[in-house]
């Protein structure tokens, strides 16, 4: 694990370390081929929380947050038809260059800044996720992994920027996908002799794991078909048409082919590359139907609780949930061997130790909480890690920790990448030091990365109680993308709505989005739906009520 | 931008032979692997 991650610092930063000026410092000097842009797209939204959280979700909640991609390769279609063609022809460093140049500044700069705002944030939770997993498995202290994770980040990418980024996610990206590939197998070694893979499928769907479509239309349900097939093509339309962590990747590409592949490589891939990872959460989840997982997977907490005055209380749930797994391994046997008849009985029964084993967890986290007040009573982050951890053989723990680690360090490396590459062009560049020589934006750029890998780290430092990490993730992202989305919109396809209508659209847009958020229960992904219909809509209608001044430069 | 780069741009993807194709292998994989997840949410339900 630390051969692996100090040789990705180190390659990262040696093969690079010759950048000559900012077009090579922030777009590889236009020379990457599609497949490395393919594979930095993937590795730059492929982040820790995503190898961590994800199967604990399917653990927990089942494979249903496939949905959640469902419009990826829609949006990937889009991106290629429209935007690649514009940012090719404009020769754009960032993606809020194009509203300046569409609109005017203040547009430009309500982009730029949403986007900084969010993604430095961002930039936090994706080195807090690795962070506090290593602090639990191996006691170190969280800040101080925070600070070296962070660190390691910073040391390669504001030596190499674009290029130290793309280079270090195709061994980033070969990592992970080995780790996840015998984190999966590994399961199948691990189960009783006597439940097949087709049993464990079995298994996995009748506990309701393999819930991977569903129809239903419901508002207030976070996953289903229609939240991902339209929320999420919203979602991810903004995400890689005008987040410029994932656009920086594609404008480094030799020309409009390569960017437009990139993308639809991504396309074909994501979807199948999340129901895997997901898939490998519901068979954790079989696994722990033959062992007894811990009653609460964060063991300092469980271990808190278990030293304090609450103690005997939290052993009678746990030897109430052991007696309670037993009989469950014994109904799902005859779950497994029953005809279609006595198969209904059996199922009502599992549907029975299902509900009590969801009463004394509850139970058991109500003591937690009740111990230690500050407690975070969600454990999904824990549950995969628990996994490896415990039972996988010593060298693939390795393995899966470096790409845990790998992982991160993709997802931050182009993160920080991204917000020095706005904070140059988009601010300093164009506000504060218009006319300095290339050697100068040069330095700024990578004093500027360095910038951001710290207030990343301060971030990361702060960030806790904020349930399961990956939601949390979307959930910031969600704030903002539909706004940004809708001023995007209404760039590339009206030819003669002004700068100021759009303005004051974005404007009230995020303030109804930030209301959602606040004061309803409305599901994330609508945010992104809404935000984006009302600049939409609203910018039509400012259009045709103010007055009317010379806008018309794009 | 000049002509030659305006060609440069316009380049024909590496396989299948037009974006529209490969456009449509994008989406047709969608809607198999849509239908798939159905089948396999029912299979297993």
């Amino acid at each position: 694990m630390c051969g692996f991650t100090g040789f990705i610092v180190f390659y990262g930063a040696w093969k690079t370390r010759k950048t000559k000026n900012v077009d090579d410092y922030l777009r590889t000097g236009k020379s990457s081929s599609w497949w490395v842009i393919a594979l930095s797209i993937m590795a730059t939204q492929a982040s820790a929380i995503t190898f961590l959280s994800t199967p604990g979700q399917a653990y927990v909640d089942g494979m249903r947050f496939v949905q959640f991609y469902l419009g990826l390769p829609i949006a990937m279609i889009i991106l290629s038809i429209t935007a690649v063609p514009i940012y090719s022809k404009l020769n754009v460093y960032t993606a809020y260059e194009y509203l300046e140049i569409r609109f005017d500044l203040k547009n430009r700069l309500l982009g730029s800044v949403l986007f900084l705002s969010q993604r430095g944030l961002a930039a936090g939770f994706t080195i807090y996720a690795p962070a506090l997993i290593l602090s639990v498995i191996f006691g170190w202290e969280l800040n101080t992994t925070i600070i070296l994770i962070g660190v390691m980040v910073i040391v390669y990418t504001s030596i190499g920027g674009t290029n130290a980024v793309n280079k270090t996610h195709i061994l980033q990206l070969s990592i992970i996908t080995i780790g996840m590939f015998a984190a999966f197998f590994m399961i199948y070694f691990l189960l009783p002799k006597d439940i097949s893979v087709i049993d464990a499928a079995y298994i996995a769907g009748k506990m309701g794991k393999l819930n991977a479509i569903d129809f239903s239309f419901n508002l207030n349900d976070r996953y289903t078909f229609w939240s991902g097939i339209i929320g999420g093509t919203f979602l991810m339309l903004s995400y890689f048409g005008t987040d410029h962590s994932q656009v920086a990747r594609y404008l480094s590409a030799k020309n409009i082919t390569q960017s437009r592949m990139g993308l639809l490589v991504n396309g074909l891939v994501k979807i199948p590359m999340q129901f895997i990872i997901l898939f490998i959460g519901a068979m954790v989840f079989v696994f722990f139907q033959f062992v007894t997982p811990p009653l609460f997977f964060n063991s300092v907490e469980t271990n808190k609780v278990k030293s304090g005055s609450y103690s005997s209380e939290y052993s009678k749930l746990e030897n109430e949930f052991e007696l309670l797994q037993k009989n469950k391994r014994e109904k799902l046997r005859e779950f497994l061997n029953s005809n279609v008849n006595s198969n209904k009985d059996v199922s009502i029964e599992l549907d029975k130790i299902s509900q009590r084993e969801k009463e004394i967890r509850t139970s058991a986290k109500d003591l937690i909480k009740k111990n230690n007040s500050d407690a975070d009573t969600n454990d999904t982050n824990y549950i995969f890690i628990t996994y490896i951890v415990n039972y996988l053989p010593v060298g693939l723990i390795g393995l899966l920790l470096a790409a845990i680690i790998a992982a991160s360090m993709s997802s931050t490396s182009a993160e920080l990448n991204s917000l020095a590459s706005t904070s140059l062009i988009d601010i300093y560049k164009r506000l504060i030091n218009k006319n300095a020589n290339d050697e100068h934006y040069l330095k700024f750029s990578k004093f500027v990365t360095v910038g951001w890998g710290f207030y990343a780290i301060i971030f990361a430092l702060l960030a806790s109680e904020l349930g399961s990490l990956i939601e949390a993730v979307n959930i910031l992202g969600s704030l903002v993308y539909g706004t940004i989305l809708g001023i995007f919109l209404v760039a590339f396809y009206t030819k003669k709505v002004s700068g100021d209508s759009v303005f004051i659209s974005a404007i009230i847009a995020e303030s109804f989005v930030l209301y959602c958020f606040l004061f309803t229960s409305i599901p994330f992904l609508w945010y992104n739906v809404i935000g984006c219909l009302l600049v939409v809509s609203l910018s039509l209608i400012f259009n045709l009520l103010l007055p009317k001044r010379e806008f018309d430069k794009y | 931008m000049n002509d030659d780069q305006d060609k440069h741009n316009d380049e024909k993807p590496p396989f299948l032979g037009s974006w529209n194709k490969i456009y449509l292998l994008v989406f047709g994989e969608l809607i198999v692997l849509i239908s798939l997840f159905y089948l396999f949410t029912k299979a297993f339900s």
